[in-house]
Parts: structure tokens; C-alpha cells; sequence
């Protein structure tokens, strides 16, 4: 039996052991670093199913927790690092143009190595017991990122991309120090264990304190999770940052904010006073979301744009799932939605790339007759609309299925019809990426679209599980934590 | 003798001197500076909170103390990233002011 630390300390390996070996080798075939990344992100993934379920060290530690959750977002991590590696591997061309550089093919090695190492964060995030651990795990995530948003230093799109990530992401992380400040303040702890049980015996703490801190730390998990109102970085930052990295922005980073978001909220839901308020806050978050996410979807002409905004709406649907949290099932409903959420914009970025290589911009216009280019992608791009959309028989469907049940279990019939509302709103938009597909023709001068195998067979497992999770959703509830 | 209050106000001021600067001053620069002032506004009272507030057995809890090593540190890691990413923006545009960050557009 493995210790459940060595997963992230074999992940953290990897990543420098790639580095060095960018480094020092003399090839200038960077490929092969994307291969071994993959490779051993796999091993490592297969390691997660052999390790020691709840050591006895690790439990009195404070710092670290091994629990089903923990475990089942440590795998949800890593595969969703595979991915943007497929993604990134078949992106490459574009990074190297756009990359300056003395040879060519030289300072793109790192493009494939900095996903490792933001992997290794996300795990560490999803055992964190502790905001100090949190914290280190959540800036991990964040630095990484900063450079991978930047990445390619001479399109002006991604350095402002990264400059508008690094600004607003720090100041995020100032207002989550200063919220940790006046929580630890108030309860003279900063483990989220012991913090429950402060909070529990003393009960007459300055409450308004404590809140103004937990008010400061849901700021920064909003930046986030992009929650309205504070997403607007979003949509500029996914549009002008690497695709491979927007996808690791929507799903990872994503999932990742929503894990802490739980886990930092669990030891105040069980003190009486504050449960009413953060539900009623939880609760107007997801409906300013989901409101703001999907209007503003509407008008766009940007397939990237417009998938920041529909990953705004989906962080609608998902803080709504936690405001029902009262309800047994809303946990197992909201884990369900981000598996989903996962196969689905996966799904969406894998086609996307070729399309973007093909015909060298990644507005909607540039999907113009596809369906007649690649009919293969374009059915790809179908399903993954569609279940983004919440069409029957896809995943997306059911993702949104529980979540309002849960939320009508809860008597919030409020937010439950504007989630309805803008179910139906979302089926526009996404129609229209369809609708070029299928409907217009393709532009002359078009390049024929080419995908390489290892995207191929990512994009097949994507397709099938959406569509077969779409009729079977009990086949994931039964392995959920 | 100033006491747990004092150091709290103080660092008050330095978050909102630090939010200032960066919702009212245009540049890249010192928007990045007031982010630093937040996070330092953070560890002062970080340290306030543990020295004053002390355990039942009369010592502080130094998790607190030890947390704003870390933070300082990251901090460290933030600025370097930032400023790169600020150089090299300014290699390309030949400006840090916010007003100039228009390429993406609705």
C-alpha cells in the first residue's frame, strides 16, 4: 500500500525531472515531453486506485485529509491534466509562432511541463485540511497558470490576457489572506477541523467579525469559481489566453475553487446562526450568475468568449446546487455536474483546436460549414453542444436534472425558475454554433482539418461517455463519494 | 502601550490604502504595488492576532506566525511572475497603463 502524500510528491518529481530534462537534452523535438507528461501523470493515476485509504498519521495531522472526496478530485486533476496536454501537443504549432525564440522550437518545453506542476497543486488542494495548506496549494495553482496564460509573448491577446489574470488574481488572493486573517482572528485557529470546534463551543464569538472574514474569503473564491459579480475577467482572459490553457481555466481551476468552497464552508454550516445567511448568499450568487453568464452569452461571436460565459453559467447552475446543500443528494449532484461539465467542455476544446489550425481564428463564423469539411467533428461538436445546452440524453442533462431537484427539494422555487429561464436562453447560443456548422457554407480558402490520434481517440471517450452517462447516469452516481 | 486594536486598525488602513491603489491608479506598477500592501496589511495582523490572543497554556499560536512566512514567500514567487509578465507586456505595447489593455473586446 502507497501513502496517499506520494501521489503529489510523485506528480512534483515529474514535473522537475521534465524540466530538467528540457534542460539538457539536445533534442529539439519538444513533443516527447508532452508524451512522458502524460505518461506519468497516467501511472500516477493508476497509483491513486492502490494507495491507504485514511492512514492514522495523516488524520492526526490536521493539515491533510484522505477522504473519497479528496480522492476522487486528486483523479479528476490529473485526467483533466492529460487532457490539456492532448490539447496542448496538438496546439503546439501555434505556441511556436507565437513564442519568440532563437532556434526554432526552442521556449516552448515549458508549455507542457507548467500543467504538471499546477496539477500537483490541484491535488494538494483537493487533501487541504488547513488554510495555510490551502493557501500555498490555491497560489501553486495560480503562479502557474499566470505564466501559462501569457505564454505566447508575442501575441498581445495572451499578454494582456495574463496581465488581467495577474491583476485580478491577486487581488483575490489579498482578500483571501485577509479574510483567513480575521477568521483565524476570531477563532484562534486556522485548521478547518479546529475551527469547527471553536466555533461550536464558543458560541459568543464576535460573530460580525467572523463574517466579515468569511465574506472576504467567498470574494476570493468567486474570482475563482467566476461567480457574478466577479467574473469579469473571464471572458477576456479565456479569449485571449492558449486554448489548451482556457480549457484547464474553465474545468480544473473551476472544479478545484468549488472543492475549497466546500470544504471551507462545511465548519460554518454547522453553526446555527450563520447557515440561513450563507444559503441566502449562496443563493444570490447563483442567480446573479446564472442571469449574467447566459445574457451575456447571447450576443457573442467568439466560440471562446462564448464558452467563458457559458462556463459562468455553469458555475451558476453548480453554486446553486450548493445552496441546496441542506438536501442529502445536492453534494452527489453538484460532483455529478462538474464530471459532466468536465466531458463536455473537454469535448468542446478537443474540436475546437484542429478548427483553429484549419482556418486560423476561432470566432463562430470559422465553424461555417463544418458539417460538411469534417463531419466527424462536427457530430463531436454536436454532442458536446448539445450537452452543454442540457439537451436530453446527454450528460449535461442530467448534471441539471439533480441539481434542481435539489433546489425544489429546498423550496427554492425562485432560483429554480431562473434556472429554467436560462436553460432555455442557453439553448440559443449554443444552437448557434450548430447552426454554422450545419447551415452555412464553408469558406473558400478553408485548409481540410486534420486531428492526430491521440486528440482522436481523447475526443471518442468524451463523445461515448456523454452520450452513455446521458442514458445511464446511475452507472457515475453509484462510483461518486 | 498599544494594544490588539491599534495593530487591527493599522492594518486596516494599509488593506484599503493597498485597494485603493489598485481600483484608482492607472498604473500596471502600482496597481501591483497596492496588491503587495494587501497581502502585507494581512500579515501584520496575522501577527497581532496571534501575540495577542493567546492559548490557554499562555503561548501564541504560532501556525499564525508561520503561515505569514509563507505568505511573504508567495508573495516573493507573485512579484516575480507579475513583473515578468509586466515586462514583457511592456516589450510589445511599449506601455503599462490600463487604458492601453484594449485588444480583447466585447
Amino acid at each position: 500500500m502507497i501513502s496517499p502524500i506520494v501521489l503529489e510528491v510523485c506528480v512534483v518529481c515529474l514535473g522537475i525531472f521534465l524540466l530538467m530534462a528540457e534542460s539538457f537534452s539536445v533534442k529539439s523535438n519538444k513533443v516527447v515531453l508532452a508524451h512522458g507528461a502524460i505518461f506519468g501523470l497516467l501511472s500516477v493515476f493508476v497509483m491513486s486506485f492502490f494507495i491507504e485509504a485514511n492512514p492514522a498519521q495523516m488524520q492526526s495531522s490536521g493539515f491533510y485529509v484522505v477522504d473519497g472526496l479528496s480522492l476522487f478530485f486528486k483523479r479528476f486533476a490529473l485526467l483533466s491534466t492529460i487532457i490539456t496536454l492532448i490539447l496542448a501537443v496538438d496546439y503546439l504549432p501555434i505556441v511556436q509562432r507565437l513564442v519568440p525564440s532563437a532556434k526554432p522550437g526552442a521556449g516552448t518545453g515549458e508549455f507542457f511541463v507548467l500543467p504538471v506542476f499546477t496539477c500537483a497543486g490541484l491535488m494538494w488542494m483537493a487533501s487541504a485540511a488547513d488554510f495555510i495548506v490551502i493557501f500555498c496549494a490555491l497560489e501553486l495553482v495560480t503562479i502557474s497558470l499566470y505564466v501559462q496564460v501569457a505564454y505566447m509573448r508575442r501575441s498581445l491577446a495572451s499578454l494582456e490576457a495574463g496581465t488581467k489574470f495577474l491583476i485580478l488574481g491577486a487581488l483575490s488572493t489579498g482578500f483571501f489572506v485577509y479574510g483567513i486573517t480575521w477568521i483565524f482572528g476570531m477563532t484562534g485557529q486556522t485548521g478547518l477541523a479546529e475551527i469547527q470546534r471553536n466555533l461550536t463551543i464558543n458560541t459568543e464569538a464576535n460573530q460580525m467579525a467572523i463574517l466579515f472574514g468569511l465574506g472576504m474569503v467567498l470574494v476570493a473564491l468567486g474570482f475563482k469559481i467566476a461567480a457574478a459579480p466577479f467574473q469579469f475577467w473571464v471572458p477576456d482572459v479565456y479569449q485571449g489566453a492558449p486554448t489548451p490553457i482556457t480549457a484547464y481555466l474553465a474545468v480544473a481551476s473551476k472544479a478545484a475553487g468549488f472543492l475549497i468552497l466546500i470544504r471551507v464552508l462545511e465548519p460554518f454550516f454547522t453553526v446555527v446562526a450563520f447557515q440561513p445567511k450563507l444559503i441566502l448568499v449562496l443563493a444570490l450568487l447563483s442567480g446573479l450568475t446564472l442571469i449574467y453568464g447566459n445574457l451575456a452569452a447571447i450576443p457573442q461571436t467568439n466560440f471562446k468568449r462564448l464558452l467563458g460565459y457559458s462556463s459562468i453559467a455553469h458555475a451558476g447552475y453548480l453554486l446553486a446546487g450548493l445552496a441546496a446543500i441542506g438536501d442529502a443528494f445536492a453534494g452527489r449532484a453538484v460532483v455529478f455536474y462538474l464530471c459532466g461539465y468536465f466531458l463536455m467542455t473537454f469535448l468542446a476544446f478537443l474540436v475546437l483546436i484542429p478548427v483553429t489550425k484549419a482556418t486560423g481564428g476561432d470566432d463562430i463564423a470559422h465553424f461555417n460549414g463544418l458539417g460538411r469539411r469534417s463531419p466527424t467533428l462536427a457530430l463531436a461538436m454536436l454532442i458536446a453542444a448539445a450537452s452543454l445546452a442540457g439537451v436530453p440524453f446527454t450528460v449535461g442533462f442530467f448534471g441539471k436534472f439533480f441539481i434542481f431537484e435539489s433546489i425544489i427539494n429546498q423550496h427554492f422555487y425562485g432560483l429554480a425558475l431562473i434556472g429554467i429561464v436560462t436553460v432555455a436562453s442557453g439553448f440559443y447560443y449554443y444552437f448557434k454554433v450548430i447552426r454554422a456548422m450545419y447551415w452555412m457554407p464553408p469558406a473558400e480558402d478553408a485548409a481540410p482539418v486534420t486531428i492526430s490520434r491521440l486528440s482522436k481517440s481523447a475526443m471518442l471517450i468524451c463523445a461515448i461517455l456523454i452520450v452513455v452517462l446521458g442514458c445511464y447516469p446511475q452507472l457515475l452516481m453509484r462510483i461518486l463519494p | 502601550m498599544p494594544t490588539l486594536a491599534h495593530y487591527l486598525i493599522v492594518s486596516g488602513l494599509l488593506f484599503a490604502l493597498g485597494m485603493a491603489g489598485v481600483l484608482l491608479r492607472r498604473n500596471l506598477l502600482i496597481i501591483f504595488m497596492g496588491l503587495e500592501l494587501m497581502l502585507n496589511a494581512a500579515n501584520l495582523s496575522l501577527v497581532a492576532f496571534s501575540r495577542f490572543n493567546l492559548g490557554p497554556d499562555g503561548m501564541p499560536n504560532y501556525n499564525a506566525q508561520v503561515f505569514v512566512f509563507f505568505i511573504i514567500t508567495v508573495a516573493a514567487a507573485e512579484v516575480a511572475v507579475g513583473l515578468a509578465i509586466i515586462v514583457a507586456l511592456y516589450r510589445a505595447k511599449q506601455t503599462t497603463h490600463v487604458e492601453d489593455l484594449n485588444t480583447l473586446k466585447f
